[in-house]
């Protein structure tokens, strides 16, 4: 559950609790055109194949089939201040089968705030539109006053 | 200048000279009653690399012999092909789909042996109860009083070594006891050749899969058209299996199906593109080789009958499941009856480019002693690559039973409840017997030619012969794979610091290094005191390469 060192248990001690562990997992995007019953999670570098495992099925009750880790070496970039090339840290990326039955579909997260953007675009155009035409019905006499009109 | 206008003058009088004889010559060879054009080629990018490909494949088959054949299949990678292995004793979760495709075969459980095996089942039955006491012995004594002396290798996993040695005895002794007694009645079994471990490879391009990931990041950073970033290339994929006991005859199996059967759309093969590393199989560079057990211009080139083990399931996680184990069974006879037929179509002259022209049967056997599947598989057709994937209306077809107990223990020496029905159906795959055929067998093989030890030219045949038994072999080569160091990557593709440094590296000369053709090299030198007296200049060997 963590890569903390516990005392052994010995007959007569108490259960052992383990807090603030430092396992975690995140679940991330897979890449396009993955089989739809494997999912893909960045996981603490100490973690191993059997831990992933027992994470997902014993807290998330997560019929794991297989898992398979890979880390990923982190990218090289300019450090924007200095112009010298550092590197960002490395990843351990698990690759978890579930079951041939069971599918896995990456939720849209973006897609409500999307539409809202949207919705806002096409208000401003139909308002940019109305007002272009009022200026060009006024156009002969600028100096009178908006109500006035026939 | 006066010279030079008398001499045009008289090019000029030459030229208005009419010459007769030529030109009735020219009328009767030059011109014909209706205008014959040539034919208007593709000029797009896509047509001229089609047409370049279809040369390719052309001068493969023109090509004589079947060593010949095998090295023009590589001759485009120096390196090797980077193959997806799909090996006999490793089946990931879920490869079923993926095998399917990949060897483009329709899977057909069944209870019973398909219909061409009715005949010989009345004469199976007889033969059966005389055979019946002879195996139940064989097999109590394999599996109970023989004492083992187990010499484990450290790659496998000890309990698939074990499963798999106890096999191969039990499997011996009962092949042994069948081909003597069939002997007697059926011709066949007499001029069957028997192989034991025998070494079976074979290499085809599978196209209409999905491109691997690092091809596709560098297709989006040199702005290929948003449309082609996950266009499917030609995909090469090399099986190796390592039977017990392989079987072989002169002359091939009777089809189980009429071959007009082959381009029924009912054999459909779903596609598969998702790329084989998301299933399991992974990549590794070789060249490719097709090999069925033995080598070119052998007499016995048809196999009749396989058998596999199955110590693999033993190694296979408990959370695959029992239905995974039986999908793996049946993945592993179809990667192995298709990987044998292919290699036994190549020896006949057919490659992955060029297509059959008559179906092949193989039979093949999954055991481990108990449990006994037996898969009957036609192929109809090799061609998959990527411009014939979608357009080849054949499919193969397998036929598979799912694992049957052949007895049910095995008490105080004494096999108690053997299956008769499985020694009869495996009585059936001995007693179908191979017939000749009517038609051409190797179309695409020279008529005089056909292997390397036809040709008259010593040194031709000599070089040609060393050059293919070495590229087959796939030894370690002492030289390394071309590779692109990790600062190198760093300080001089990705962020150029060492502008100042000359460019020396096949990456900083935009060459890319695995493009490299199977004869670019130079041949061995040869030192002037053992050249031809007197003072030949020959300076280099002869390479008999060939010319694709």
């Amino acid at each position: 559950m963590s890569t903390r060192w516990y005392p052994i248990y010995q007959r007569g001690n108490p259960q052992l609790r383990v807090f603030l562990p430092n396992f975690w997992m995140k679940l991330v995007r897979p890449h396009p055109k993955q089989l739809p019953n494997i999912v893909h999670f960045h996981c603490s570098m100490e973690m191993t194949k059997y831990d992933i495992k027992n994470y997902l099925e014993k807290i998330y009750e997560v019929p794991v089939v297989d898992v398979r880790t890979k880390i990923n070496m982190g990218k090289f970039k300019k450090d924007v201040v200095k112009g010298y090339v550092i590197k960002e840290d490395d990843v351990k990326v698990a690759f978890v089968t579930l079951p041939k039955t069971m599918t896995f579909k990456y939720p849209d997260l973006f897609e409500k705030s999307i539409n809202e953007e949207e919705e806002h675009a096409k208000s401003l155009d139909e308002s940019k539109k109305n007002f272009r035409k009022y200026i060009d019905h006024n156009k002969s006499r600028p100096d009178i006053p908006s109500w006035f009109s026939i | 200048m006066h010279i030079i206008k008398l001499h045009r003058s008289l090019l000029k009088i030459k030229n208005a000279i009419p010459r007769y004889s030529t030109i009735t010559a020219l009328e009767e060879s030059e011109y014909t009653e209706t205008p014959e054009y040539p034919p208007i080629l593709d000029m797009t990018r896509e047509g001229k690399l089609l047409r370049r490909r279809q040369s390719f494949q052309s001068k493969i088959q023109e090509l004589n012999t079947i060593e010949e054949k095998q090295i023009a299949l590589n001759m485009p990678r120096y390196y090797g092909w980077q193959c997806i292995m799909l090996n006999n004793d490793k089946v990931p979760y879920n490869a079923m789909p993926l095998v399917q495709y990949y060897t483009r075969s329709h899977f057909i459980p069944v209870a019973k042996l398909p219909e061409a095996y009715n005949e010989i089942e009345q004469q199976a039955s007889n033969i059966l109860q005389e055979i019946k006491s002879q195996i139940e012995d064989a097999i109590a004594i394999e599996l109970t009083d023989v004492e083992r002396n187990f010499k484990f290798l450290q790659d496998k996993s000890i309990k698939m070594q074990q499963e798999d040695t106890i096999t191969k005895c039990v499997v011996r002794q009962i092949n042994r006891i069948i081909m003597n007694n069939l002997s007697d009645n059926l011709p066949h079994i007499l001029s069957t050749q028997i192989d034991y471990d025998a070494r079976h490879e074979a290499f085809w391009h599978i196209g209409g899969v999905d491109p691997p990931t690092t091809t596709v990041k560098w297709r989006k950073e040199n702005k290929w058209p948003k449309s082609t970033h996950y266009e499917s290339t030609d995909r090469p994929v090399q099986y190796i299996g390592s039977p017990i006991l392989t079987l072989r005859n002169r002359h091939p199996l009777k089809p189980l199906i009429p071959y007009s059967e082959a381009e029924n759309p009912a054999f459909k093969v779903d596609k598969f593109t998702t790329i084989p590393g998301s299933v399991g199989y992974f990549r590794e560079f070789r060249h490719g080789t097709n090999i069925p057990g033995f080598w070119p211009g052998d007499i016995d080139e048809f196999g009749l009958l396989s058998y596999h083990g199955r110590g693999h399931i033993l190694d296979r996680k408990t959370s695959f499941g029992e239905q995974d184990n039986i999908e793996a069974l049946h993945c592993q006879a179809m990667k192995a009856s298709f990987g044998w037929l292919l290699a036994q179509a190549n020896y006949q002259g057919f490659t992955t480019f060029n297509d059959l022209t008559y179906p092949l049967v193989t039979q093949t056997v999954i055991t481990n002693g108990k449990l006994w599947s037996l898969y009957a598989y036609q192929l109809n057709t090799i061609v998959m690559h990527n411009d014939t994937v979608d357009s080849n209306p054949k499919h193969n077809i397998c036929f598979g039973t799912k694992p049957l107990q052949l007895y049910e223990t095995i008490e105080n020496g004494k096999v108690l409840g053997l299956n008769e029905d499985v020694l009869k159906m495996l009585l059936q795959f001995y007693m179908n017997a191979p017939a000749e055929r009517d038609h051409a067998m190797k179309p695409y093989l020279g008529k005089d030619e056909k292997v390397v030890a036809d040709i008259e030219d010593d040194n031709r045949r000599c070089w040609l012969e060393e050059r293919y038994k070495y590229l087959v072999s796939n030894r370690p080569k002492h030289s390394l794979i071309p590779e692109v160091y990790l600062w190198e990557k760093i300080y001089k593709i990705q962020h150029n610091t060492r502008f100042f440094e000359a460019k020396r590296r096949p990456f900083e000369r935009g060459i890319n290094p695995f493009n490299r053709r199977l004869d670019d090299h130079i041949s061995p030198y040869i030192p002037k005191v053992l050249r031809e007296y007197p003072r030949s200049k020959k300076k280099f060997e002869a390479t008999y390469y060939p010319q694709v």
